[in-house]
């Protein structure tokens, strides 16, 4: 097995326990910590196809650069939309959230 | 690095627009002019920059940025939508005293962040435009005033498009990985069959499935009526229009490497198909009208898939100039829609009752923006179904040319129930506000059935803009 492949193995691990997390977790907070185990384990696919491949190794270096802090900012901008639900709702369990329907 | 500043020039105006709205939203908020004072003016010489750049072409910034005809078509139509979403919100009563110059600022990002996707085309640089697109539009959906459903639709919102996005990163490692090279210009020259190249195409079905997201596309449109119901209007009328022109054309630039046959075309055909079955038939069960418009935007993301499938620039040109129709229709029955509710409430189709009597500009501007959407002559939507069904018949996807046509039988009755509720007697008495009846409202609303049905009857100079749009992407 070669190098890549125990690399995206892993990465397809992070991906599967946070879609598994995403559909489990009953908090809004948990969901959002599923979503950052997604997005790097994206990252690090991204990275080891470009240092293990013929792709350019700096173009997939500044690619997970890119992930990794675009990913803060969205945690960031989540947590700051979970605050407002919060208020409103006076609680972020994703049961109490469903006014949204016929 | 070859950076040539006459090319951006649009983008360059937006980022000063927003600059300047930073700088109002970071000020006292007593600053004259108020915001809505002098936005539109600053989105309409927008516009105007967008329209006198058009025809400038060339490559920029180590080639992942490219000025051509398909994305200059694409600035304009952003432009546009940018200008008449700032002047419908402009009387949005349900957005706090303290947020508007914020409210604005965040709009005007995401259509900077649009405008950057439709000159992208490198993956890496699709993916960043796509975020500042994305990234602003998250935190405008919640901005409802003490609004229940709008802090669970913008929840629902970042975190589906937060998973949308993580696979398609995944699929943009596994073309990394594979094809050793994201620049579209390369990449149109590998092998897309499956049996070359597993892993490559389903590296991009995933990352395609990140523009589905942003095109509501089946079965990736499940956060749209949620979203488009839990907004204010005003916020709907633009997270309903600009994000999916970014959608489109991204889809355009890779719909390149699909030739029919291809089992990603094969995909793109089924999703499509499904997406507006599914649609049409969920918005017949609708009262809402907002929900309504939000499961037609998933049968209309259906309907683009037509162009993209038959692998011509004929193709392409028709889905661009479907994508304009999409914008300018669904831009003037929102706007409609925001008129009637002047309270910021969310419509229910009874609501319209005896509209033809209260308002009868907006019931009649209602009507040409049903029509179109059905795709009735003499309509932009007819034309636009028109060169769709014409550019991809005979390339192998009949039965998908079929479906088009039964699903807009089908569209007719929910589309025609707005009409017909517009233009029926209102027997139950009035307890909610009238609708807004002023020369503002009849004058937007008139002037964009105008273009609708304009555009329908003469289509000509419009539909040649879109092809040549179309025969710049093709190699």
């Amino acid at each position: 097995m070669s190098a890549l492949t125990l690399y995206q193995i892993v990465a397809l691990i992070l991906l599967c326990a946070g879609l598994f997390g995403l559909t489990q977790r009953r908090s809004l907070v948990g969901m959002l910590i599923c979503v950052e185990l997604m997005l790097n384990g994206a990252g690090l696919s991204i990275v080891a196809a470009a240092q293990l491949t013929d792709f350019s190794a700096t173009l997939g270096q500044l690619g997970t650069l890119f992930v990794m802090g675009l990913a803060a900012a969205e945690a960031t901008l989540v947590l700051a939309i979970v605050v407002v639900v919060a208020r409103r709702f006076g609680s972020a369990q994703t049961s109490d959230i469903t006014t949204l329907k016929e | 690095m070859n950076f040539d500043i006459t090319l951006v020039v649009p983008e360059l105006y937006f980022l000063c627009l927003v600059l300047v709205l930073m700088i109002q939203s970071l000020g006292d908020r007593e600053w004259k002019p108020v915001v809505e004072k002098w936005l539109p003016f600053g989105a309409g010489l927008g516009f105007f920059v967008a329209i006198v750049n058009y025809g400038h072409e060339g490559l920029m910034l180590w080639d992942v940025y490219r000025v051509d005809m398909m994305s200059q078509f694409f600035k304009i139509a952003i432009a546009f939508g940018f200008f008449v979403t700032v002047i419908n919100a402009a009387r949005q009563p349900t957005l706090a005293e303290g947020k508007r110059s914020d409210y604005y600022m965040m709009l005007g990002f995401s259509a900077l962040g649009l405008m950057m996707l439709s000159s992208a085309v490198e993956l890496i640089t699709i993916y960043l435009a796509l975020e500042l697109a994305s990234y602003s539009l998250y935190a405008v959906i919640p901005l409802r005033a003490k609004n229940k459903g709008a802090a669970e639709a913008g929840v629902k919102y970042i975190l589906f498009g937060a998973v949308a996005t993580a696979l398609a990163l995944y699929g943009l490692s596994y073309i990394m990985a594979s094809q050793h090279t994201t620049y579209i210009a390369e990449l149109m020259h590998k092998s897309w069959t499956f049996a070359d190249q597993p892993m490559a195409v389903v590296g991009l079905c995933l990352f395609l499935g990140g523009m589905f997201f942003k095109l509501a596309l089946f079965p990736f449109h499940f956060w749209c009526p949620d979203v488009y119901q839990g907004a204010s209007n005003e916020t709907a009328a633009f997270v309903a229009t600009l994000p999916k022109m970014g959608a489109i054309v991204i889809l355009a630039r890779l719909a390149v490497f699909l030739k029919p046959g291809l089992e990603i075309t094969t995909l793109l055909a089924v999703l499509g198909a499904l997406s507006m079955t599914y649609g049409n038939l969920a918005a017949l069960a609708q009262t809402d009208i907002k929900r309504l418009l939000g499961f037609s935007s998933v049968a209309h993301a259906g309907y683009i898939m037509v162009g993209l499938v038959s692998g011509t620039s004929e193709g392409l040109a028709a889905a661009a100039f479907y994508a304009l129709a999409y914008l300018v229709m669904n831009l003037l029955v929102f706007w409609v829609v925001c008129r009637v509710a002047v309270d910021g409430r969310n419509l229910k189709l009874n609501d319209l009752n005896g509209l033809y009597k209260k308002a009868p500009v907006l019931a009649f501007s209602l009507a040409a923006g049903a029509f179109a959407l059905v795709g009735l002559p003499p309509t932009m939507g007819f034309m636009g179904k028109f060169f769709l069904i014409t550019s991809a018949w005979d390339h192998g996807y009949n039965w998908l040319v079929i479906t088009l046509v039964l699903n807009s039988a089908i569209a007719i009755y929910y589309y025609l129930s707005l009409f017909r509720h517009a233009f029926t007697e209102d027997k139950t008495p009035d307890l909610t506000p009238a609708p807004d009846n002023s020369w503002f409202a009849s004058a937007g609303a008139g002037l964009l059935a105008g273009a609708v049905l304009l555009a329908g009857m003469v289509p000509a100079p419009l539909f040649n803009l879109a092809v040549e749009a179309g025969r710049s992407l093709m190699p």
